[in-house]
C-alpha cells in the first residue's frame, strides 16, 4: 500500500512536536496543522486517510472540521482528541463522523494502536 | 428551620412560639421591630419570619421595607400578622415587602399552611442558590482541567517516547516510569472532575450538593 500518511490537527506546538516524533518513529509520515483552516489547505493539495483532530481549535472547531472533511472525503477516518470532555459529547462526535474519541492526556500507545488499526481497515477497503 | 417572631403582645407571642415549636420550628422570639431587625443582622439569621403589624418603635411594614432595602443575599419570607383586613392595608403591607399576611384572629390550620408555604419557598431558593454556586465552581474546574490536560498530554507523550528508547530496567527507565505513573494519576483526576462537570450540566439533576469526586464522577449510563 501507499505511504502511511497521518494528519494531526492540534493548536499547541509542544503537542504537535510530540505527535510528529511519536508517529514518525512508528513509521508514519506525519503532517501537522495548527488550525482547521490550515488543515483544509493541506487537504486541498494532499490526500490523507487517517487524521487526529483536536476539538478545541482557535477558529473552526474540530467537530465542524470533521463534518467538512467527511463530506468531501467520505473515506477519511477521523479521531477526536480533546482536553475538554465537557465541550462536546460522544454522540456529537459520532454524529459529526468521528470514528472514536480520546480525552487528553491519552497514551501514545493507544493512539499508535488506533492508527495501526485504521490503516489495516483502509488496506482491506482498498482490496475490495 | 429557624423562624423569627416579632410580636409585642406577650400572650400572642407565647402562643405563637409554642405552636411553631410544636411544629418543629426553631423559634427566635423578639418583642418589637428593632429587636427583630438586630436578629436579622446576625450571621445565619432566620429566613422565615412572622411579624406583627403594630409594634412600638418599628412597626411590621417598616421592618419589612428596611429588610428589602438591604438587598440581602439570603431569601427572606416575611409573613405579616395583622388585625387589619381591609384591602388597602393588605396592599400596603405587601408593597412594603411582606410575602404573605395572616389576619388575626387566625386559624391554626391556615397558619400552618402559610408557614409551610414559606418554608417550601425558602428551601427551593436555597437549593437553587447552592446549585448555582456549585455550577460556577464546576465550570471553573472544567476549564482548569482542560488547561491542565494540554501540558499533561505533552509531558505524558514525551515521557512515553523516552521510555520506548530506554533500556528496560535501567535506573532512568524506572524513574521515568514513576513520573509517567504520576502523570497518569493527575490525568485520571482531571477526567473524573470533567465527568462531574458534565453530570452537573444535565438539566435533570436532583442533588444540590456534590463534593465526593469519586462518587460524583461514576460513569453515568445513558441512552444515545
Amino acid at each position: 500500500m501507499d505511504e502511511k500518511k497521518i494528519l494531526m490537527v492540534e493548536d499547541e506546538q509542544p503537542i504537535r512536536d510530540m505527535y510528529s516524533q511519536a508517529f514518525s518513529n512508528a513509521g508514519y509520515l506525519v503532517k501537522t496543522a495548527k488550525s482547521a483552516e490550515d488543515a483544509i489547505k493541506i487537504l486541498e493539495n494532499e490526500r490523507y486517510w487517517v487524521m487526529f483532530l483536536d476539538l478545541n481549535l482557535p477558529e473552526m472547531n474540530g467537530i465542524d472540521l470533521c463534518r467538512k472533511i467527511r463530506r468531501e472525503y467520505p473515506m477519511a477516518i477521523c479521531y477526536a482528541v480533546t482536553g475538554y470532555a465537557s465541550l462536546f459529547e460522544l454522540n456529537d462526535c459520532r454524529e459529526a463522523g468521528f470514528e472514536d474519541y480520546f480525552t487528553k492526556p491519552v497514551n501514545l500507545s493507544d493512539l499508535l494502536n488506533t492508527a495501526a488499526h485504521a490503516f489495516t481497515k483502509i488496506e482491506r477497503w482498498k482490496k475490495r | 428551620m429557624k423562624i423569627l417572631i416579632a410580636e409585642d403582645d406577650l400572650t400572642s407571642r407565647t402562643i405563637l412560639q409554642a405552636t411553631l415549636s410544636k411544629w418543629g420550628y426553631e423559634v427566635i422570639a423578639t418583642t418589637d421591630g428593632k429587636e427583630a431587625w438586630a436578629v436579622f443582622q446576625e450571621i445565619d439569621a432566620p429566613q422565615l419570619a412572622m411579624i406583627d403589624w403594630m409594634m412600638p418603635g418599628m412597626d411590621g411594614p417598616t421592618l419589612c421595607r428596611k429588610l428589602r432595602e438591604q438587598k440581602r443575599k439570603d431569601t427572606l419570607y416575611l409573613i405579616l400578622l395583622t388585625s387589619k383586613d381591609n384591602r388597602e392595608d393588605i396592599v400596603m403591607g405587601l408593597e412594603a415587602g411582606a410575602d404573605e399576611y395572616i389576619s388575626k384572629p387566625y386559624d391554626n390550620g391556615e397558619l400552618r399552611a402559610r408557614v409551610n408555604a414559606g418554608r417550601r419557598m425558602i428551601t427551593l431558593q436555597n437549593e437553587l442558590r447552592e446549585r448555582e454556586k456549585l455550577q460556577g465552581v464546576l465550570e471553573m474546574a472544567g476549564a482548569i482541567c482542560h488547561e491542565l490536560n494540554q501540558p499533561l498530554q505533552t509531558v505524558s507523550g514525551f515521557s512515553e517516547l523516552l521510555l520506548m528508547d530506554m533500556e528496560t530496567g535501567s535506573p532512568n527507565y524506572e524513574t521515568l516510569k514513576k513520573i509517567k505513573a504520576g502523570i497518569k494519576r493527575i490525568g485520571d483526576l482531571t477526567h473524573k472532575i470533567m465527568r462531574i462537570t458534565r453530570y452537573q450540566s444535565k438539566p435533570y439533576l436532583n442533588e444540590s450538593k456534590i463534593i465526593d469526586i469519586e462518587k460524583a464522577s461514576r460513569y453515568e449510563e445513558k441512552g444515545e
